[in-house]
């Protein structure tokens, strides 16, 4: 009450009930790093907010508060007006809170019912009523779910309705969802977002995290900067007019140029599928050379796992042994004698789960995969190791509290480019990116962009990815892939294919169904 | 509804990892004098008579320092498999293999001066111990077998095995038939170096500095670190998995195999069936107290080093009955890892909650 920032439009009229729930003062520090500073903000009912900020704002450390999660140094929260001091995320869904995670946190083996049984501590439990339940919701909100399935049968964009599920068969009040689309397909997306808009017309408040200003634009009524630990703008969805303007309002500066590709000259073959077959990807046909970058475009699970398994040598090519052609070899003579500098890099999508260890510090991150330039006699030399992990963190402006920060504790962001730092660092000739830009701010996004084409002087790049934006930004040839084969490859200067791309994705061959094309011509 | 609920701590617990352990040990202490009350002696006189037992005199210390000695070499080689998610619980086999090994040497090679001798024993006792913890890794990598299982079922036949030794082919035929070797020369045993504490000390010196340096230092050590800290990062460094497990395990089982051979050179200067008394399993209890960490394993060591001597000093002051003594040094190491829960987690109230939603 006695804090009054001008950009609540909601204190502005008396006449508005108390806000669902109301954050005061929220401060939040880790160690050195201020991760939230005196926030405060009001979420209504029927609103959908969207947080904005760069990586490392303190967006999600913000949810988590608001979740129960973690819990502020200090500020207070309110529900329904009345303070709210929560120890445990169960304290928060008590009060009507609850936040969808990243992660999912569902039991793989139970069924979607037993799951939503789980966690509910108190009485009898009745699974029929609660089928029901989950029917009746699932109904109303237009998800598509089957209660007995079991959950590892389920796709991504699926287990996140259950976990959205159990919330509302909490009664949830106030949802937040950290970056919901990250893991899902563009139909998966229109689906939720159909839900949400029910959910917030509903009664209920809708928070969501979201480095796709598209999605934000398309979603929020209204949005909230974050800067710093700090909230530094909240206005109307209608006050904005379109991505660029609300990317500069999120950094607080002129965005640099908008990145564009100029093609560089191309070199040497560097990678050769001739029919090369590995599980669900089937008779694979292109080549990247130097100063070359080859998007696989495609919708997740359609065989992208499968190629990247068998280029980065984790998964034996089922077709002939010159099927595969990596850096001028066979894929055996490859994967006998790799070589350590100069030769393949990959860059996984799950950066916290595989490309580092999140328990050990940046410069045992840093040694990972470049222990080899580092050791003498079977001996690290970590003295060595330090200088040249300080000369990448320098050299790709990695904020972190110095080189003994665990890699847990960066933000997406950061972490990127920490991991983009670590592989270039070898100076590689052939790099494989899965999804590198995913959850990354649009600065640090282009930040990537730049880089990777940067490395196109002396490398060709095998760019997986399920952003056509990205695609379209970086690529000089595209393959389509759709269950398991490439259904099209071509230029990036064949336009009409471009923009066909979208019907590709879903299976329609480039000439196959005229008629229906003009309708994906909004795509790229 | 009033009560508690636990609840993970957000903050590392600060002054509660010093309070967790006198706490621990007090209720452990509290639970052992209801029972001798039960048996009519005085709990205080015990507790004054464990204490003075495991720690109160110089020779108590000694003694201690005698049994954690292969506590410690046991402890540190589980610790090496635990850092990579490996569960060795065979290091009373290994153990037991090690002092097979020993005394083999010693069987084998005679005249040889004592610093080569310790030396060629030590060896054959890491050789013996460490191939008895390959056993397991080959197992698993090819069959696929749990380690957990194999190790606990290899500790059986190791301990038979040293058994059907001195049972039979190594049975001293001047030992009016106790099975047992001959007494070694004097060439092979340990001689004592502080106090009458043996050089076994200077056997744990150092390998604990050569543990350390080969997991801060090397290459090797820190994929192991990397394995155990997280399986899918390691794979996708290409570090090699296979063959860390095989390392692992046999590191691991020759660290207990030189206890072994610490054990049956310095304590019983012969080998005889009852070598295996348990240091394996204490070993086990050690590691995860000491949550991996040398220094800590150390202590912890002569802590439990002292429990041991100090109950066997109460079994003979107190005439309580041998059992007793293990039971009390279950519970206070049953309280001692239970207390360790609190560092990552606390219990609130449950009371009413204040901001309320109808
Ligand atoms: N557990 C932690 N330990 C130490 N520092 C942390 C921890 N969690 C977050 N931080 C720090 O707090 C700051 C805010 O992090 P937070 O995860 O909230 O950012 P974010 O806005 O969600 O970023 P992103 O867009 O990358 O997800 C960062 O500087 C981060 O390094
Ligand atoms: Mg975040």
């Amino acid at each position: 009450m006695m804090e009054n920032r001008s950009h609540f439009p909601a204190e502005d009229g008396a006449k508005t009930a108390p806000a669902l729930v109301r954050l005061e003062n929220i401060c939040k520090s880790y160690g050195p790093v201020q991760a939230n500073r005196n926030i405060c903000l009001e979420v209504h009912a029927g609103e959908i907010l969207a947080l904005l900020g760069e990586n490392g704002a303190g967006k999600s450390t913000l949810m988590s508060i608001l979740s129960g999660k973690s819990r502020q140094d200090s500020g207070t929260i309110f529900v329904d007006g009345i303070p709210a001091p929560f120890r445990s995320p169960h304290d928060a869904l008590e009060a009507g809170i609850g936040m969808v995670y990243q992660h999912f946190m569902l039991v793989e083996a139970m069924t979607v019912t037993q799951n939503l049984l789980l966690g509910q501590a108190h009485g009898i439990l009745n699974p029929k009523a609660m089928r029901e339940r989950v029917l009746e919701l699932a109904a109303r909100y237009g998800f598509e779910i089957d209660p007995d399935a079991v959950i590892s049968s389920l796709s991504m964009g699926e287990r996140q309705r259950v976990e959205i599920l159990k919330l509302l068969y909490r009664d949830c009040r106030v949802l937040i969802l950290d970056e919901p689309t990250a893991v899902l397909t563009p139909p998966e997306t229109k689906q939720l977002f159909s839900a949400l808009r029910r959910m917030a017309s509903d009664g209920k408040a809708i928070v969501f995290i979201s480095h796709k200003m598209r999605e934000v634009l398309d979603l929020a009524t209204q949005i909230s900067i974050l800067r710093r630990g700090e909230i530094v703008d909240h206005f109307l969805r209608a006050d904005v007019p379109g991505e660029r303007e609300l990317a500069e309002r999120m950094v607080g500066r002129q965005m640099d140029a908008v990145v564009v590709q100029t093609p560089v000259a191309k070199g040497e073959v560097l990678l050769e599928l001739d029919g090369a077959t590995c599980g669900m990807a089937k008779d694979l046909r292109c080549r990247i050379r130097r100063g070359e970058v080859l998007a696989v475009v495609g919708v997740a699970g359609n065989g992208q796992r499968e190629l990247v398994e068998m280029v980065t040598g984790a998964a034996r090519p089922e077709s002939g042994p010159d099927s595969v052609r990596i850096l001028g070899r066979s894929w055996q003579e490859f994967v006998k004698q790799r070589p350590g500098r100069n030769g393949l890099v990959y860059i996984p999508e799950d950066r916290k789960g595989v490309a580092t260890c999140p328990a050990l510090d940046l410069l045992d991150n840093f040694l990972l995969t470049c222990r080899d330039e580092f050791q003498r006699f079977g001996f690290l030399d970590r003295r060595r190791a330090a200088a040249a992990a300080e000369g990448v963190m320098r050299e790709y402006q990695v904020v972190a509290d110095g080189l003994h920060a665990s890699a847990g504790s960066l933000s997406g962001g950061n972490l990127q480019k920490m991991v983009l730092g670590r592989e270039f660092y070898r100076e590689p000739r052939l790099i494989v990116a899965e999804n590198p830009t995913q959850g990354l701010d649009i600065g640090a996004m282009e930040e990537v962009w730049r880089r990777i084409l940067a490395a196109r002087s002396h490398a060709g790049v095998l760019l997986v990815t399920s952003d056509l934006r990205e695609a379209v930004t970086l690529a000089d040839t595209f393959a389509v892939m759709y269950r398991g084969r490439f259904i099209d490859v071509f230029s990036h200067t064949d336009t009409e294919r471009l923009e066909a791309v979208g019907m590709m994705m879903a299976g329609i061959r480039f000439g196959e169904k005229e008629e229906e094309r003009g309708r994906s011509g909004r795509e790229a | 509804m009033d009560g508690f609920r636990v609840v993970r701590r957000q903050t590392p617990p600060g002054w509660v990892s010093f309070a967790v352990l006198p706490a621990a040990l007090l209720i452990a202490l509290v639970f052992c004098s209801l029972l001798l009350m039960i048996q009519d002696k005085s709990p205080v006189k015990a507790a004054v008579v464990l204490f003075q037992g495991g720690f109160g005199s110089l020779y108590a210390l000694q003694d201690t320092m005698l049994k954690a000695i292969p506590i410690f070499l046991c402890s540190l080689g589980v610790s090496v498999a635990f850092r990579m998610k490996v569960w060795n619980i065979g290091a009373e086999g290994q153990f037991a293999l090690g002092g097979v090994g020993a005394t083999w040497a010693v069987l084998t090679f005679s005249g040889l001066p004592m610093p080569l001798m310790l030396c060629l024993m030590l060896l054959c006792a890491a050789v013996a111990g460490g191939l008895w913890g390959l056993i397991p890794g080959y197992l698993r990598l090819k069959f696929g077998l749990n380690e957990i299982i194999s190790t606990l079922m290899l500790n059986y036949i190791g301990i038979e095995f040293m058994r059907y030794l001195v049972y039979g082919p190594w049975k001293d035929p001047g030992s009016m038939g106790f099975p047992m070797t001959g007494l070694f020369p004097e060439e092979a045993v340990f001689p004592e170096v502080l106090g009458y504490v043996h050089a076994g000390l200077l056997v744990c010196v150092v390998a604990a500095v050569a543990v350390y340096v080969f997991l801060q230092r090397t290459r090797l050590g820190f994929e192991l670190c990397v394995s155990g800290e997280n399986p899918r990062a390691a794979r996708y460094a290409r570090i090699p998995y296979g063959f860390l497990l095989m390392f692992v395990l046999a590191l691991s089982g020759a660290l207990a195999g030189m206890a072994g051979c610490v054990e049956v050179s310095a304590t019983f200067n012969r080998l005889q069936p009852n070598l295996c008394t348990g240091y394996g399993y204490t070993a086990i209890v050690v590691a995860w107290l000491s949550r991996l960490r040398t220094p800590s394993i150390a202590l912890f060591s002569v802590f439990v080093a002292g429990l041991l001597v100090g109950t066997d000093n109460l079994q003979v002051d107190m005439q309580v009955p041998a059992a007793f003594g293990g039971i009390l040094e279950g519970f206070i190491l049953l309280c001692v890892l239970a207390g360790q829960f609190f560092h990552s987690y606390t219990l609130v109230r449950m009371g009413r909650r204040q901001g309320g939603a109808a």
